[in-house]
Order: C-alpha cells, then sequence, then structure tokens
C-alpha cells in the first residue's frame, strides 16, 4: 500500500512537472502547444546524440536542456506568429492545429529516421530504501531533480520580480500591458521556459524508463489530461493535479491493470471538464 | 502635452469614434464628458494603446504614441486606468502596486504617497483584489497607474459603481494629485465631479466632440445643462 | 448555376440576403450525381489492380468519413476529434452484434449505426448543456477517442479480428464494394445537400455566424447542434460498418486518431470546411496523394503534419471556397476591411 502511494508520488512529481510546461504557457498566452511531448523526445535526442559523440553524460543533458530552450524559441518565432494575431478561442484552435500539424512532422520524421534509438540514463548503485519502499535508484534521482525544479519554480513566481510578471499575464493581459508589461515578451520567456522543462522531464524520465522517439504523443496526452483536471494556466494545479493523478495511476495500475489506468486517467479528465471545465484551480473566466 | 488629431477607432471595421482631435496641455486638468455608447472608451483605449486606431494621430510630449501597443505608452509616461479596472484577481494590493512601477523597482516616495492617499489599500496589502470592495479596487487600479510616476493620467469613469461618497473620496484624491502637478484627463457621465476638478473639457457625442470650452462655459451652456446636469 | 455553385461553394455572400431561388432540387442533384457519374467511372481503370480498389474503396469511405465530420464540424461548429471511434463504433459494433450474438447482417448493421449515432449526439449533448467551448469539446471527444481505441485494443487485440458474417457475398469482393462505398458516398451528400437547403440548414448557418444571435432569434441552438451530431454520427458509424464490411476484418488502427481524424481534418480543411462536395474534393485528391507516398512509410505522417500546417494558416477556408471567391468576385460586396481590421485588440510586439 505504501509502495504504491510512493510509486505514485514519484510519478506524480514527473506528471507536475510535465503539465506545469504546457498549462503555463497556455494560462500566459492562450495557446495550447501539442507538440510539447516531442519538444521532449527531440531534447532527448540531443542529449542521445551528445552521449553518442562521446561528450559526458552532464555535458550531454546540457546539450539537451539548450535544445529544449532552442526548441521553445523557434515555436514562438515560427508558428506563434501568425497565432498570436487572433484572440481567445481562435488562437487556441489555431494554435492546436499548428502544433499539432508540428507535431506530426516530427514525430514522423523522427519514426522513420531513428525507429530504434531510444534514450536511456543509468543511475549507478542499486536500490534505495525510501521511507520504508524499495524504490530504483533511477527514480530516486529523477524525482529528486523533479522537486528540485519544481521547487525552483515556485520560488520564481512567488518571490521574483519576474515571476509577478509573469502571474500578471497571466491574471489579466490587458492589465500587464497598463503596467508596462509586453504579454508577447513574457509569453516568449515561458516558450522557452517550457522547453527547458519539457527536456527535464525528458531526461529524468529516460532515468527511470527508456524515452523512445514514440513517447512523444503519450507525454502530451499526459500532460494534457493533468492540465485539464489541475486547471489550466495554474502552476499548483498543474503540481497538485499531477500528484493526486499519479497516485490514482498508481492504485489503478497495480490493482487493474496498465490500459485501465490510462482509461481511469482519460475518465478523470473528462470529469473534471464536465464539472468544472477551469480544472481544478484553475483561472475562472 | 497630449495632442490628439483626427483619431478615429473602432470595432470589426466600424469607426464608433470620428476625426476627434483635442488636447490636454501640462498641469490641466480636461474632462470629456458624454452619455453611455458617446465613445469615450473607445476614444481612451485606442490612445492608451489597447485598440488599434484606425486612422489619426496621437501626440504625447511631441512624440507620436499612435501606433505603439500599450505596454510602451505607458512606459513614456502616460498612466491609465480603465474604465473594466483590469485587475489581477488573484494578487494582492502589494503585488498590484510593485507591478505598477514595473520594470523598475517601487519608488518608496510614490508608494507612500499612493497609501497616504488610500490608507484603504495600506491596511489592506495582503488582501487578493478579487476579494476587495469596488470602491477599494477603483483605488487599487489608480494607486497602481500611480506607482509608474506618469506625467499624465487618464482615467476611464473612474466613478463607476462608486457610492457617492467614496465617488467624492476619489476626485479630492485626484483634486492632491494635481496640486502635486499631475496632469489629469478624465472621462466621466457623473459630470458635476469631473467639473468640479477639471479646467475644460470636450463634450463627445456619438463619437464626435460637439463642444468643447472651459468648465465654466461648459456649466452654463444650456445644452449641457440638460443633458449631463441635470438641470431642465 | 450561379445558385448551384452557391450551393456548391457554400458561400451566400451575396450581400447577406438568402437568396431563395428556385426550390427546385437540381442545383442539388446535379452536381450530386456528376460527382457519382465521373467517380463510377474509376473502376473501368482501376479495375484491373486490386490493391487499387482496394485504395479506392478506401478513399470513398473517408470521402463519408469527411461527410458525416463536415456536417458535424463544418454546420455547427462542433469540433469532434473522435471520427475515427463513431466510425469504429459501426464497425466493431456491427461485427460483434453480427458474428458474437448472431444477428443478421443488416439489423446489425441498423443497430450500430443507431450507437453510433446516439454516441454522437451524446457527446454534443453534453457538450451544449455544459457549454464546452470548440476546445473542451475537442478534448472531450478526444477522450472518448482515446478511451474507444483503448477498450478495442483489449477486444479481439491489436490485429483486430475477422468478420465471419458477410463473407463470400458480394460485399467482399472489389467492383461491388466500390459502388457500394459510393452509393454511400452520394447518399450521405444528398442527405446533407437537402439539410442545408431546408430550414434547418440556414438554422446552421445562423448559429454557426453568430451562436448568440441566433440563440435570441430563437434557434434552438442545443436542438440543432445534437441533430447535427446524431446525423453526422450516423453518416460516420455506417460508414465504418460497410468499410469494415468491404475489408472483411475490424482492426483498431483503422479507426484511429492518427490514421483516421488527422486525415480527414486535412481533407476537409484542403476541400473546404462546410462546403458541400469540399469533403469530396480532399478525399479524392488526398487518396491519390497518399497512394503516390505509400512508399514513404512513416514520412507520410510528416507529410500530413505540413499539409495541416500550410492548410490552416494560408487556405484555411479550403480550395472551393477560395475558387468560389475567385469566380464570383464580380458579384461580391465590396470587400471589408482585412481580417486584422477585424481585431482591433491586436497589439503585437516583436
Amino acid at each position: 500500500m505504501r509502495a504504491t502511494i510512493v510509486d505514485g508520488l514519484a510519478l506524480g512529481l514527473r506528471f507536475g512537472l510535465l503539465a506545469a510546461g504546457l498549462t503555463l504557457v497556455y494560462g500566459l498566452g492562450g495557446v495550447l502547444n501539442l507538440a510539447y511531448g516531442q519538444m521532449a523526445v527531440v531534447s532527448a535526442m540531443v542529449v542521445l546524440f551528445g552521449i553518442d559523440a562521446g561528450v559526458g553524460v552532464l555535458p550531454a543533458i546540457g546539450m539537451g536542456l539548450v535544445a529544449g530552450a532552442v526548441l521553445g524559441l523557434i515555436f514562438d518565432l515560427t508558428l506563434l506568429r501568425p497565432v498570436y494575431r487572433r484572440q481567445g478561442e481562435s488562437r487556441v484552435l489555431l494554435s492546436l492545429l499548428l502544433s499539432l500539424g508540428a507535431a506530426f512532422m516530427v514525430d514522423g520524421y523522427l519514426s522513420w529516421r531513428y525507429p530504434f534509438r531510444s534514450l536511456s540514463i543509468q543511475i549507478a548503485g542499486g536500490p534505495m530504501n525510501i521511507v520504508g519502499v524499495r524504490l530504483g535508484r533511477g527514480v530516486v534521482v529523477a524525482s529528486g531533480i523533479t522537486i528540485v525544479v519544481l521547487a525552483l519554480l515556485f520560488v520564481l513566481f512567488r518571490f521574483t520580480a519576474l515571476g509577478r510578471a509573469i502571474r500578471s499575464v497571466i491574471e489579466d493581459e490587458q492589465g500587464a500591458q497598463l503596467v508596462g508589461i509586453s504579454p508577447r515578451r513574457m509569453l516568449r520567456l515561458m516558450l522557452i521556459l517550457s522547453g527547458v522543462l519539457a527536456a527535464i522531464v525528458a531526461v529524468t524520465q529516460a532515468m527511470v524508463r527508456p524515452v523512445t522517439v514514440t513517447t512523444g504523443f503519450e507525454l502530451t496526452v499526459f500532460a494534457l489530461i493533468v492540465t485539464v483536471v489541475g486547471g489550466l494556466g495554474s502552476f499548483a494545479g498543474a503540481f497538485l493535479g499531477g500528484l493526486g493523478l499519479g497516485i490514482i495511476w498508481s492504485f489503478a495500475a497495480s490493482h487493474i491493470g496498465n490500459f485501465l489506468s490510462l482509461v481511469i486517467l482519460l475518465g478523470a479528465a473528462a470529469i473534471t471538464i464536465l464539472i468544472r471545465p477551469s480544472g481544478l484551480l484553475g483561472v475562472k473566466e | 502635452m497630449l495632442e490628439v488629431s483626427g483619431l478615429s477607432a473602432g470595432y470589426n471595421g466600424n469607426n464608433v469614434v470620428h476625426d476627434v482631435s483635442f488636447h490636454v496641455n501640462e498641469g490641466e486638468a480636461v474632462m470629456i464628458i458624454g452619455s453611455n455608447g458617446a465613445g469615450k472608451t473607445t476614444l481612451f483605449r485606442a490612445i492608451s494603446g489597447l485598440l488599434v486606431r484606425s486612422a489619426g494621430e496621437v501626440m504625447f510630449q511631441g512624440k507620436a504614441i499612435s501606433g505603439l501597443p500599450a505596454h510602451r505608452i505607458v512606459r513614456h509616461g502616460l498612466g491609465f486606468v480603465p474604465a473594466e479596472r483590469h485587475l489581477f484577481p488573484r494578487m494582492t494590493v502589494e503585488d498590484h502596486l510593485y507591478l505598477g512601477a514595473y520594470p523598475k523597482r517601487p519608488d518608496p516616495e510614490t508608494m507612500s504617497i499612493v497609501l497616504d492617499l488610500f490608507p484603504r489599500l495600506a491596511e489592506r496589502l495582503r488582501q487578493r483584489a478579487g476579494t476587495l470592495s469596488g470602491g477599494e479596487q477603483q483605488m487599487l487600479a489608480v494607486g497602481r497607474a500611480l506607482m509608474s510616476q506618469p506625467r499624465l493620467l487618464v482615467l476611464d469613469e473612474p466613478t463607476t459603481g462608486l457610492a457617492p461618497k467614496l465617488a467624492a473620496e476619489a476626485y479630492d484624491a485626484l483634486a492632491m494629485l494635481r496640486g502635486r502637478g499631475l496632469t489629469v484627463l478624465v472621462a466621466e457621465q457623473q459630470v458635476p465631479l469631473a467639473m468640479a476638478l477639471s479646467d475644460r473639457g470636450y463634450v463627445l457625442e456619438n463619437g464626435v466632440i460637439r463642444m468643447e470650452g472651459s468648465s465654466a462655459e461648459l456649466a452654463e451652456n444650456p445644452e449641457v445643462q440638460r443633458a449631463y446636469l441635470g438641470l431642465v | 448555376m450561379s445558385d448551384g455553385f452557391a450551393i456548391a461553394t457554400g458561400t451566400s455572400e451575396v450581400g447577406g440576403v438568402e437568396r431563395r431561388a428556385s426550390r427546385s432540387l437540381i442545383p442539388l442533384i446535379v452536381p450530386i450525381l456528376l460527382v457519382g457519374a465521373v467517380l463510377s467511372l474509376a473502376p473501368i481503370w482501376l479495375g484491373e489492380s486490386r490493391v487499387l480498389m482496394r485504395v479506392a474503396v478506401r478513399g470513398l469511405a473517408f470521402a463519408s468519413y469527411a461527410v458525416g465530420f463536415n456536417l458535424i464540424f463544418g454546420s455547427t461548429g462542433q469540433l469532434f476529434l473522435c471520427v475515427g471511434a463513431l466510425a469504429g463504433v459501426g464497425g466493431y459494433g456491427a461485427a460483434l452484434l453480427a458474428d458474437e450474438a448472431g444477428w443478421p447482417l443488416i439489423p446489425s448493421i441498423a443497430a450500430a449505426v443507431v450507437i453510433a449515432s446516439l454516441v454522437g449526439g451524446l457527446l454534443s449533448y453534453v457538450a451544449v448543456r455544459r457549454s464546452l467551448g470548440v476546445i473542451f469539446t475537442g478534448i472531450v471527444t478526444l477522450i472518448f477517442s482515446l478511451t474507444f481505441l483503448n477498450v478495442v485494443h483489449q477486444i479481439g487485440g491489436d490485429a483486430g479480428f475477422a468478420i465471419q458474417s458477410g463473407s463470400g457475398t458480394f460485399l467482399r469482393s472489389a467492383t461491388p464494394s466500390y459502388y457500394l462505398m459510393l452509393g454511400l458516398v452520394l447518399v450521405c451528400l444528398l442527405v446533407h445537400g437537402l439539410l442545408r437547403r431546408s430550414h434547418i440548414g440556414w438554422g446552421f448557418r445562423a448559429l454557426r455566424d453568430n451562436e448568440v444571435a441566433a440563440e435570441l432569434a430563437g434557434i434552438n441552438v442545443a436542438r440543432y447542434r445534437v441533430l447535427a451530431a446524431l446525423i453526422g454520427a450516423a453518416m460516420l458509424g455506417l460508414a465504418g460498418a460497410l468499410f469494415a464490411q468491404t475489408r472483411g476484418r475490424v482492426s483498431p488502427t483503422s479507426y484511429e486518431f492518427a490514421e483516421v481524424d488527422v486525415l480527414v481534418l486535412v481533407m476537409l480543411a484542403f476541400g473546404g470546411i462546410g462546403t458541400l462536395l469540399g469533403p469530396i474534393l480532399g478525399a479524392i485528391v488526398f487518396t491519390i496523394v497518399g497512394e503516390l507516398m505509400v512508399d514513404l512509410g512513416l514520412l507520410r505522417l510528416v507529410a500530413h503534419g505540413a499539409l495541416i500546417i500550410a492548410l490552416f494558416l494560408w487556405v484555411p477556408r479550403g480550395v472551393i471556397p477560395t475558387i468560389g471567391s475567385a469566380l464570383t468576385k464580380r458579384r461580391r460586396r465590396r470587400p471589408t476591411p482585412s481580417q486584422e481590421a477585424a481585431l482591433p485588440e491586436r497589439v503585437e510586439d516583436v
């Protein structure tokens, strides 16, 4: 029982980090990035190529993070230009369609070119004992990194001027403009950040389970589910929603089976949309 | 200080405001009065950059701000308090004031001026804006705009939804700020208050400037009296 | 001629006034018959090759899918990202009823179609009742799609199973099945066309343009939406069931999002969302293109992605309306200021 909860929490932390990138971009710019999973996968590929090329593991990971940032920037500079000219629902719809197209392009290319590659990061050392539960060292390190990153994000949003500026754009875009904040620039920053987060997710995921070229859509779907349940645009929602869904998944998987776990998560998302579309902690329109 | 010439703006290809020209001199207080739907909000949104104009120019302190986006215009020293206020519901009063000064750090002196002006805000620094009363929210909107140390403060119907006492207090605050050198441009439906504050005024009707003159002149004008002062 | 064209283009840009010209069905029937005539000639060229006939039948199935989706999305703006799943309900439903429950073929297909229709209607009803916007409708229907596929993977496994009933009949042979599917497409087009010309179609247009105004004008938006979903889903279910019959098997991959929905979206976007013949044009073009690209394997996904981007960026209304606009340019009013002026709140910063 305790093992299930701890497993669920470890998974939930990763869910939270995964969703954070997606939900913040949506909250800030009203843009849905369905190519998010692909951003993670491409970053993973960069790390893989780095390792292949003989660069050490840590520098390769660094390269992967940079790649994530660059991908976010590219997304902003290319696809977002036409998207930003629209407002509201029209903007979300176009961003959804364009990013979906991009996701297919990247996914198709990677699957075609590198069908059997996958990134797997082994952490030396045997399993560890956390609160009486045996966890693989990869899971522990991954969770540790995730906690640190989430904490850093928290500090950023709550205690820095930049974080305050970002939050203000999420709260009221026009209000933010009135105090001299450029929502467009904040969105660009947020996209770069979401790219880095995607890369981190890929790297931590690789410590637990190999990240293949096909993992992209899976990641996006999970990110979407957590985002919807936790609340669009809410960092806390992504965190709490992630933890909650991670635990639910863990219980479902251990008692029933993996396939049903997905259905249950999907069901949770559907129920949330039907009862409270803005999500648990989302900004109510 | 502010020079608006031939400004037209609207929505979906239709202009609400047509060829409007007026000016505000430094140190003045100018009012734009008009009934609902006259176009005051559209006009102000166009000036502040929240709305893209169809035609015309706006010069502020000699610089053309007509095509600039709102966040740049603020940096030039034009503070705007819109009718909808556009506050940040889940952020605190303190956050708002800090943000008002963005990108600079808040100036302690300005902060204390604002808090002196609106003591209620000082009591509620840690409170979330969404939970404030209507009057407090209005004060916060003005306070936030003041934190950027604007040369010109533009307010769109600042007394909407305020009880008469609070409305009067708001205008007292504005008068006080005028005394400290702030130039004010205000759009109002509640004309008597605005008239007391302003030196000059313009009457906006159906998107066009119908009349202009000093406050005294406008107060004497029978049409103004009938339409906006409730005097027959 | 002009009316027929207006119908085909889905535009009634003539001063916004609905021209109730002749009530005759000719402007509707003629284009459909023409399409039918042209397409019925295909087996003459393709009949030799079983592979190509299969491709053609698949193309027709997709054409029906596209018409159904067009009715749901094009007419009433409901983004149903579960086209494949609804077709799957028809396909799997009919197969299960016929094989497992022992029903005769036609009733099992009919029942499956009803089920698919009700599912579609239910999704629409829920979306309407909860006032879900386009995005959330899309997400909810996507969730349905993923769930359905997950469930279906459990039934019969990843490879699906063969359908016993109907084997050995004309349904399995190439040319008859082609004409069956062609008949289906034409029927779907006819239904769609008739709907559009009726007062129901008028209601569709009204609510697509401005929901609030339509509601105020007394149009029960909810009812129209659900109706469109019921009929559209029925088309999808029927197409799915018949297509499965022509194949002789049902499998999850034939109804997956990446396989069906994406392609249907591209086809419709290309042809023209909301037009009558747009889905047909899109289906024809992309079936041919898909066949030409078949050797590229996974790279096809890249092409699809690129097409989605290109289409929604540059030709969002689709080919038919764009051509339609060009040809009726004389008749059109002075163009209103560009799209960007219609969005005065845009504040750009680079």
